[in-house]
C-alpha cells in the first residue's frame, strides 16, 4: 500500500506520430488553449486514460497551468481519469432507447461479465477483472431510429437484442 | 398520405456520394460556384433573409436576422457549425456527416462567402467518430480540388474548415457552451448578451449554425428564393394557422422514434400535423398514441388530444411547445408517463453544467422527486387548508375542509418553476437549459396528472388507460391557450 503512495509515475510523451498530429492540430487555432479537446483525445488514445502525467504533458504543450487541464478533464464524460477496459461499452439509456428495451441489453451484459455499471467516479466497479471490458450507461447516441444502440469503443451497433449483443462481444479479441 | 420531399436527403443513398467526384455529378459545389460568380455577399444575405429560413438546431431563430446582427467591420469573424447533436430523439445531422459530408462543406462555403468569414470550425460531438472521419476525408478532398484554402477558384475568397471533436457533454450544444468548449475550456454557457453574433469565439463575431440549417443553403442558392418559399405546407384549412407574416418555409428533417412502426428520418414540408407524421412513419406501434414529444426531450409533451397540432416553429409555440430540434418521440398506451419523465430527468440531472444554483441543485431535486414517486414513496398528506379573508367567506383562523394534498406534485411543480417559470417564460439561469428541464417536468405533470396521482396513491407505478391518464382538453393549460379564445371550440 505505502508503495503505491510514493510510486512516481513515469512521465508521458507523445509518440512521434502523435506529436506530428499535435503540431498539425495546434496550427488550427489562434490560441493554443483551443487545441485542448483534440489533444486530450489524442493523448487518451495513446495512453488509455488521462493520468496526472498526461495532464502535465498536455499542460506543458499548451502552455497552461496543469489545473486548467484537470478542470477540463473532469468536466467531460469522455475522458477517463482511471484505467478502463480495452473495450468500453456504452449502452444508450435515454428515452427512445428505453422505449425499445435497452434495459434487457444492459442487464444481460451485467450478468454476462458479472459487473456493475461503471460511474464516472468509480470506473473499477464496471470493469471486468481482466480489464477487457468496461460497461457504461450513455446518453442518447443520436441513433434513436435504430434503437436500442450500443457503442463499443468507436463502433456503433444497432437494433440490439441480448443475443446479438452476445455475438458482438464474443467476437471481440 | 403526406409525401416525402427529399431535398437535403435526396442523394443520401447514392453510393459514394461522400466522394468529391460523385458529389460533383449531382450538382455538387455548382451552387457555390454560382454564388461566388453571380452574387455579391450582401445579395446572399438578402436571399437568406427573404427565404424565411429558420435555424434547425433548436431555437428556430431566423437565420437571415442572425446574420444581420454580425458587425462587418470587425475581423476576423468565425463560423461554428453545430454538429453536437445530442438532444435526445434527434439523429438527422449524423446521416449528413456520415454519408454526404460534401453537402455540409458546400453549405459552409456559401455561408462564409456571404459573411466574409475565412475560418470555420465544425464542432462534432465526440461520439461521432465515423462522422468525423468522413467529414475530415471530405475536407481533405475539397482542399485538393481547390474548393478550400487560399484564393478559392481564383476569386480571392479564402476559407479553412476544421473539425473539432467534443467530449460527451450535452451542454456543449448550447451555442455559447460550444464556444467555450471550442476555446478549450469547460463547456459552460456564457451570459448573453453579448450574443455570439457580436462577441463569440475568441471574442470575435461568430455565427453558430446547425448542420441542417447550413445544408439548406446550397438548395436555396441553386433554386432561388421563390422556389424555397413555395415549400412548406399551404395553410388556410384549420383554425390554428401561424401568422402569414412569419412563414415556415422549407423542409424539415423530422426524426421520429419510439413507438412507431418505421422510425427514421423523414424529410417533409414544414407544417404537417403530428397525426400525419405518425402515419408517414408507419403508424403507432401498439394500440394507440398516449403522448408525443414534438421537438427533442426538452419540448413540452403533447397528449393524444393535441395530435392535430402542426409541427412547425410557430404553430407549436402557440400550443405552448416547440419544434426544437425536430426529434419526435412517440409513446403508446403501455407507457407510464412518470417513468418516462424519470428517464428524461436523469438525463438532465446528469447534464447540468453546474454553473447556476437553480439548475445545479434544482435539476437533481426534480429527478429525486420523480424517482420517489416512481418508487412508490411519493408524499401525500391530508390537511386542512387555512381559509383566509372574506373573499373565501371566512375569518382569520378559520380552517377549510379536510383535503387530500399531493405534496410532492406541488413541490415538483414549484421546484421546476423556480428553475425556469414555464408560464411567464422567464428563467433564473444563465442558459435555457433551465427551461429544457422545467418544460418537460411541468408539462408532463400538468397534462398527465392522474398518472402521477395514481402512483402516489397506490404506492407504485400504475399505468392508466390513455383516457384516464390524460387531463381532458378543458383542463389542459396548453390546449386552452393555443388559439384566440373566440375561435375556441371543444373537439367533437
Ligand atoms: C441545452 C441546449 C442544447 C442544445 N443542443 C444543440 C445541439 O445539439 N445541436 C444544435 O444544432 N443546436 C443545439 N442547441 C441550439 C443552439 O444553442 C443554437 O441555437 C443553434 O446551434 C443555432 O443554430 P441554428 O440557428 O442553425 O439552429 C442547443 C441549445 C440548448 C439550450
Ligand atoms: S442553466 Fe444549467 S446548464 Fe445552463 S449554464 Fe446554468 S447550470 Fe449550466
Ligand atoms: S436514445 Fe439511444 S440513441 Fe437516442
Amino acid at each position: 500500500m505505502s508503495n503505491e503512495l510514493i510510486q512516481i509515475e513515469t512521465p508521458f510523451q507523445f509518440s512521434e506520430e502523435n506529436q506530428q498530429e499535435f503540431e498539425r492540430l495546434i496550427q488550427r487555432y489562434p490560441v493554443k488553449e483551443a487545441a485542448m479537446l483534440p489533444t486530450l483525445h489524442l493523448a487518451q488514445k495513446q495512453a488509455g486514460y488521462i493520468s496526472p502525467a498526461v495532464m502535465e504533458h498536455v499542460a506543458e504543450l499548451l502552455e497552461l497551468p496543469v489545473m486548467k487541464v484537470k478542470d477540463v478533464v473532469t468536466f467531460y464524460p469522455m475522458f477517463f481519469e482511471e484505467p478502463v477496459g480495452k473495450y468500453v461499452i456504452r449502452v444508450c439509456y435515454t428515452l427512445p432507447c428505453a422505449l425499445r428495451d435497452c434495459k434487457l441489453v444492459l442487464e444481460h451484459i451485467k450478468q454476462k461479465f458479472d459487473i456493475d455499471v461503471a460511474s464516472e467516479t468509480d470506473l473499477a466497479k464496471g470493469t471486468t477483472p481482466d480489464e477487457k471490458f468496461t460497461l457504461l450507461k450513455s446518453e442518447c447516441l443520436a441513433s434513436c431510429d435504430v434503437a436500442p444502440v450500443v457503442m463499443v469503443n468507436d463502433d456503433l451497433y444497432k437494433n440490439l437484442t441480448p443475443e446479438k449483443m452476445d455475438e458482438i462481444l464474443d467476437g471481440l479479441e | 398520405m403526406v409525401q416525402e420531399r427529399r431535398i437535403l436527403y435526396e442523394h443520401l443513398d447514392v453510393p459514394d456520394i461522400n466522394t468529391f467526384d460523385v458529389f460533383r455529378q449531382y450538382d455538387g459545389y455548382k451552387r457555390f460556384e454560382k454564388a461566388i460568380k453571380e452574387y455579391q455577399p450582401d445579395d446572399i444575405c438578402d436571399m437568406v433573409m427573404k427565404s424565411g429560413l429558420k435555424g434547425r438546431g433548436g431555437a428556430g431563430f431566423s437565420t437571415g436576422l442572425k446574420w444581420s446582427f454580425v458587425p462587418r467591420d470587425i475581423e476576423p469573424r468565425y463560423l461554428c457549425c453545430n454538429a453536437d447533436e445530442s438532444e435526445p430523439g434527434t439523429f438527422s445531422n449524423r446521416y449528413v456527416l456520415e454519408r454526404n459530408p460534401h453537402l455540409l462543406i458546400e453549405g459552409i462555403l456559401i455561408c462564409c462567402y456571404a459573411m466574409g468569414i475565412s475560418t470555420a470550425y465544425v464542432y462534432i460531438r465526440g461520439e461521432f467518430t465515423l462522422g468525423k472521419r468522413m467529414l475530415d476525408a471530405a475536407i481533405e478532398e475539397a482542399y485538393q480540388q481547390g474548393y478550400l484554402g487560399k484564393d478559392i477558384l481564383g476569386s480571392g475568397f479564402d476559407l479553412d474548415i476544421y473539425s473539432h471533436p467534443g467530449a460527451g457533454a450535452y451542454i456543449c450544444g448550447e451555442e455559447t457552451g460550444l464556444i467555450e468548449s471550442l476555446e478549450g475550456k469547460r463547456g459552460q454557457p456564457r451570459v448573453k448578451p453579448p450574443f455570439p453574433a457580436v462577441e463569440g469565439l475568441f471574442h470575435k463575431p461568430t455565427v453558430v449554425q446547425n448542420v441542417e440549417t447550413l445544408c439548406n443553403l446550397p438548395f436555396l442558392m441553386g433554386n432561388g428564393v421563390e422556389w424555397y418559399t413555395d415549400i412548406g405546407r399551404t395553410y388556410g384549412d384549420t383554425r390554428f394557422d401561424p401568422p402569414q407574416s412569419d412563414p415556415n418555409t422549407g423542409t424539415k428533417l423530422y426524426c421520429i422514434s419510439g413507438d412507431v412502426n418505421k422510425p427514421g428520418v423523414y424529410e417533409l414540408d414544414l407544417g404537417l400535423t403530428a397525426e400525419e407524421l405518425i402515419e408517414v412513419a408507419g403508424g403507432v406501434r401498439g394500440e394507440r398514441v398516449k403522448a408525443v414529444i414534438p421537438g427533442g426531450s426538452s419540448a413540452p409533451i403533447l397528449t393524444h388530444y393535441e395530435l392535430e397540432c402542426r409541427l412547425d416553429f410557430t404553430s407549436l409555440t402557440l400550443w405552448k411547445s416547440m419544434l426544437g430540434s425536430g426529434g419526435i418521440i412517440v409513446m403508446n398506451e403501455t407507457r407510464n408517463i412518470v417513468d418516462c419523465l424519470l428517464n428524461i430527468m436523469k438525463f438532465y440531472a446528469h447534464e447540468s453544467c453546474g454553473q447556476c444554483t437553480p439548475c445545479r441543485w434544482g435539476t437533481p431535486w426534480v429527478r429525486d422527486i420523480v424517482q420517489r414517486i416512481a418508487d412508490g414513496e411519493g408524499r401525500q398528506t391530508t390537511m386542512q387548508r387555512p381559509k383566509f379573508g372574506v373573499a373565501e367567506g371566512g375569518r382569520w383562523g378559520d380552517t377549510g375542509e379536510m383535503e387530500e394534498v399531493y405534496e410532492d406534485l406541488d413541490l415538483l411543480e414549484s421546484v421546476a418553476n423556480n428553475i425556469a417559470n414555464v408560464d411567464t417564460m422567464t428563467w433564473n439561469t444563465i442558459c435555457v437549459f433551465g427551461i429544457a428541464v422545467s418544460w418537460p417536468a411541468v408539462s408532463y405533470l400538468r397534462k398527465f396528472r392522474p398518472e402521477f396521482e395514481a402512483a402516489i396513491r397506490e404506492g407504485k407505478l400504475v399505468t392508466l388507460s390513455v383516457e384516464e391518464a390524460t387531463v381532458p382538453p378543458e383542463e389542459n393549460y396548453a390546449y386552452q391557450q393555443r388559439i384566440v379564445p373566440s375561435l375556441f371550440e371543444a373537439p367533437t
